[in-house]
């Protein structure tokens, strides 16, 4: 690997190749496919959060002037099971049944039917032409009270799942695991400090700001063609094939540029249904969810109650720590306790460690991926455990997490030996930040909190092309969401030696690229990347190749260099570099156009580390929480496009503090959601927030060309701790749940 | 939204002739409430009348001890004038605090006081300064003309031509802003007419209303700490998802104190 210094195009700061037509107005996203003669759909949503579909009957809305199709569940083949998706995915039974109920709504806003017609307007009228007949039954909309033995069930055949026994008895409980090491017994034993609490997040939405929208059109031979707003073009189409029982080559899956998925668009909602209602119309059939649909029927992340203990001695050596975590899976099993469970402990290098997690089922939405998920709440209790732990002690916290890290060569809590990660980097960086030196305004708290994120590999296909003039295509499989195109033309411009400008990558569709998982787990970068760079280094080998031909040497006596091909030193020197340019023009005479491919299932990912730093100041009076300073410092291996790294930062800090001060669902006792919309949900806008500080760490990842880790997922992770810690020690008492709203921290200023 | 009949009078007779004509007709001033209720389907009127191009709504004077306001007139203007930065300065910034720019670039007065929303900023002035507001047909005392949750004094087809404030000696507006909407969870202005102190609360009660328990204590004492010895029954007070009856009774406290503490100075 070479040096960080050496690079010419990687740490560069270009402007993105998708930058113009976005803020132009011209880029096409899922909404803004038309079709001659299109329709659009609509879907009739559960006006109970928990009910039994007595019937549904369709036909009074087929029988209006205007209305060419409607589906069911009924008209959906059976549900069966099975794993797709990476991050994200589920089983395709319970997705079928999210995106379609068939004999129960299991939430308020729970899909039972849809419409196509000439219009919204008549669409929607169709969608009171349905009757429904339901037998409303009771609503569990807590976690704690849904594990309850007696606890009114969502499903009557769920046998909770990693119980040593397979129990008889049906539950909500999903599933449960168990990760431990070591005697935690013992270690407290040894502890001279243990702190134990209990802390709870609320149920929050990724909040992207385009809602869901698809275009299906079936053609005369059963075809399909889907424009959608995904993550995953490749994805939907499997899910989608295994929903409708399709073949997979039935569907051709576009990816359309993207508002902003942060998880939530790795599922499909309404694909299946576009397909479905196209099918029987025989017309193209558009949907779009309205901002109330996407609130009450996709995403959203887990609400959770984790208790946790933690002991350490005097020196600060932490001897124990045990956990035991619940999350609101929603609807159908899928709550995020397996990466929540693995990242509690990431951070730290523990011999006693337990944590025991809880996938549970309640009368909400199903949670679909968010940015990390599942780490920020399991982490926010630790990070805020290991802060009052300090206090205990009386260490600095980040002298305490210090003396805890975890580091090249430590046996993560998941499994492996860490190779080198950035944690000791990170948090040496923050000791020595001016931001956790300056001194606090009156009044003020400072707090921080680590963040972790696993990242993953998974399968990536690229192809490069060369033009005749030498100008070069990427072309690959993954939806651009944060910068990605860019990326690839970075890592394609520092392999082949080509300009950036030179360079275009394209995102193809699920029929003119090969395949790539999902957008998520903080992949792209890394494994399509590495795709990327493996298809421009058989380029070159094809360039060597054919150079040695024209020049009659062996291959071995060229050399790639700056974007040409030249002899070895010693090599006849009076031949003449070939540029890029040079060979692909003469490339009819040397075997043809220049293609270079790679595919491949990506291993190594480097987990990515974070320390946040946060300032905020509390109106004693009304509760109102402000961030004064927040600082991010994370560890990206090599930051290929530094401005996007930050952009990833700064924009997982700005939805951590959104869901640590405001956001969080809001339901009445009914499981109706009260605030479906961005008036009363909410996200955090400019002014809210200070501007966030970053600061790159570089350590690079091995497993990579050029040392890259993922970025996009760990900067949610570490704000919801550090805000937390910060407001605690403005106010010398701890806050046990999130969101920080002004009525709650003006209860907790006046308990 | 729901198809209408949409108009565009120019005179306030045929905007009236208008009304009278229509099913179920609404005015439309700057539409920031109507719009998005219209594009929720909460509203479904018939006939829209969009006064904008009606003449004499706009336009802002003051003279002998009143600053007279249009009802057409848009929040950022009231912000900006001369007029309302000079004579009653508490006024210009609470319209400078309104929602956000593109709200105050659309926004109207007349809109805002003949919707009454129980969380828009103007009430609390209309209250606190005892201002007149003008109609197409009489003069409405500011103190009578709040009734309940969106009602007013206003009977159907009657339009708020403008609105006249006395000018106080000094005065002074805080509100505790909703962090998504901004509108004012609750927002108090104090009002000092040579001695005698008015006090006008919004957000947080069905409607603006003038918080007579405050005036008499700072009548008494003009210190921010003299609200503390006040009681704030929150009984009807509005509870919602962002804040309980009693949170909002606090704050009116708090917002009070605030608000005597920036007009002193």
């Amino acid at each position: 690997m070479a040096e960080a210094s050496d690079y010419k195009a990687i740490g560069t700061r270009p402007v993105r190749p998708d930058g113009v037509d976005k803020v132009t107005g011209r880029a096409q996203f899922a909404a803004d496919q038309n079709m001659p003669n299109m329709l659009y759909g609509k879907i009739l949503r559960s006006p109970h959060a928990h009910a039994r579909i007595k019937s549904v009957d369709v036909s009074g809305a087929l029988a209006m002037d205007g209305v060419l199709a409607a589906v069911t569940g009924a008209d959906f083949p059976a549900a069966s099971g099975g794993e797709v998706g990476g991050e994200g995915g589920g089983d395709v039974a319970d997705i079928a049944c999210n995106i379609m109920a068939r004999d129960k709504a299991l939430y308020h806003g729970h899909a039972v039917a849809a419409v196509a017609a000439i219009s919204q307007c008549i669409a929607e009228q169709a969608l009171d032409a349905i009757e429904v007949e339901y037998e409303v039954l009771e609503p569990v909309l807590d976690v704690i009270a849904a594990m309850a033995e007696d606890a009114t069930l969502l499903n009557d055949n769920n046998f909770t799942k990693g119980l040593p026994e397979t129990s008889d008895k049906p539950s909500n409980v999903a599933t449960t695991m168990t990760l431990a090491r070591g005697n935690v017994e013992e270690g407290f034993e040894q502890a001279d400090v243990t702190v134990e609490s209990e802390y709870r997040l609320p149920m929050a939405h990724q909040g992207y700001i385009e809602p869901h929208a698809c275009t299906a059109s079936v053609n005369e031979e059963g075809k399909a063609t889907v424009w959608c707003s995904t993550q995953g073009h490749f994805e939907f189409r499997s899910m989608t094939a295994k929903i409708l029982n399709c073949k997979v080559s039935d569907l051709k899956f576009i990816a359309a540029e993207i508002g902003g998925g942060f998880g939530g668009k790795t599922v499909v909602y309404l694909e299946p249904v576009a397909v479905m209602l196209s099918r029987q119309s025989g017309r193209p059939v558009k949907m779009m969810m309205s901002r109330e649909e996407v609130f009450r029927a996709t995403g959203p992340t887990s609400a959770t109650v984790v208790r946790i203990k933690v002991g350490a001695k005097n020196d600060g050596t932490i001897t124990a720590a045990r956990a035991w975590m619940a999350y609101e899976a929603g609807a159908f099993a899928g709550g995020p306790i397996g990466p929540g469970a693995m990242a509690i402990y990431a951070p730290y290098d523990l011999e006693n460690f337990h944590v025991e997690a809880y996938d549970v089922l309640v009368n909400k939405p199903k949670v679909a991926a968010y940015r990390a998920p599942g780490a920020p709440q399991a982490m926010h209790a630790m990070e805020c455990a290991v802060d009052e732990l300090a206090g205990k002690l009386r260490m600095d916290p980040i002298d305490l997490r210090l003396k805890n890290a975890a580091d090249e060569g430590t046996q993560a809590p998941y499994g492996p030996k860490f190779p080198p990660i950035g944690l000791k980097s990170c948090l040496e960086a923050a000791k020595a930040h001016p931001a956790y030196n300056a001194p606090l305004p009156d009044g003020a708290g400072r707090g921080v909190g680590v963040g972790f994120w696993f990242n993953i590999g998974m399968q990536s296909s690229a192809e490069v092309r060369i033009n005749e003039d030498g100008t070069v295509i990427v072309m690959e499989g993954s939806p651009d969401i944060g910068g990605s195109r860019a990326s690839m033309c970075l890592m394609a411009s520092e392999t082949l030696g080509v300009p950036y400008e030179q360079i275009k990558a394209y995102v193809g569709d699920t029929e003119s690229t090969g395949f790539c998982n999902v957008t998520g787990g903080s992949r792209t970068t890394f494994a399509t990347g590495m795709a990327v760079v493996q298809a421009c280094d058989d380029i070159i080998t094809q360039c060597k190749s054919r150079t040695a031909a024209t020049w009659g040497v062996d291959e071995d006596q060229v050399e790639w260099q700056d974007g040409q091909a030249v002899p070895m030193p010693g090599v006849n020197a009076e031949l003449t570099p070939l540029s890029l340019a040079d060979i692909a023009g003469n490339a009819a005479k040397t075997g043809g156009p220049l293609l270079g491919r790679a595919s491949l299932n990506a291993q190594g990912a480097g987990a990515s580390y974070s320390v946040n730093i946060c300032d905020l100041g509390i109106d004693r009076e009304t509760g109102k929480v402000d961030v004064l300073a927040f600082t991010a410092i994370q560890d990206a291996g090599t930051a290929i496009h530094p401005a996007y790294v930050e952009g990833q930062m700064q924009g997982g800090a700005a939805q951590g503090l959104g869901w640590a001060l405001n956001e969080e669902y809001l339901y009445d006792d009914q499981g109706v959601l009260e605030n479906a919309g961005f008036l009363d949900y909410r996200i955090p806008v400019a002014s809210d927030l200070p501007m966030i500080e970053t600061q790159i760490i570089e350590v690079p990842n091995p497993s990579h060309p050029y040392g890259v880790r993922g970025v996009g997922e760990t900067p949610i992770v570490g704000p919801l701790s550090a805000t937390t810690n910060a407001a605690s020690h403005a106010l010398g008492k701890r806050i046990y749940e999130l969101p920080l709203s002004p009525p709650r921290v003006l209860d907790a200023i006046d308990e | 939204m729901y198809q209408f009949n949409y108009h565009k009078p120019t005179t306030l007779d045929e905007a009236a002739a208008q009304f009278r004509d229509s099913d179920d007709p609404i005015y439309l001033s700057g539409g920031m409430t109507l719009i998005p209720t219209m594009k929720q389907r909460l509203a479904a009127p018939t006939d829209v009348i969009d006064l904008q191009a009606v003449e004499g709504l706009t336009g802002i004077s003051a003279s002998g001890g009143v600053v007279s306001v249009g009802a057409f007139t848009r929040h950022a203007e009231v912000a900006a004038s001369p007029d309302v930065v000079e004579a009653i300065p508490a006024l210009a910034a609470l319209a400078a605090g309104i929602g956000d720019k593109q709200v105050r670039n659309r926004g109207t007065i007349g809109g805002s006081i003949a919707n009454s929303d129980p969380s828009a900023d103007y009430p609390a002035a209309v209250v606190a300064l005892g201002a007149t507001v003008h109609t197409t047909s009489r003069a409405i005392s500011g103190e009578s003309y709040f009734h309940d949750l969106f009602e007013t004094s206003l009977q159907p087809g009657e339009i708020v031509t403008r609105i006249d404030f006395p000018v106080p000696a000094r005065a002074a507006y805080q509100k505790f802003p909703n962090p998504a909407s901004r509108y004012a969870v609750v927002g108090v202005m104090v009002a000092d007419f040579g001695g005698v102190i008015r006090v006008g609360v919004t957000g947080a009660g069905p409607c603006a209303f003038r918080a007579s328990g405050i005036e008499e204590v700072l009548n008494a004492n003009l210190t921010p700490d003299a609200v503390d010895a006040v009681e704030v029954p929150d009984a009807g007070f509005n509870s919602d998802l962002h804040a309980s009856a009693a949170y909002r009774a606090h704050l009116v406290k708090v917002m009070a104190r605030r608000a005597v503490a920036t007009m002193l100075g």
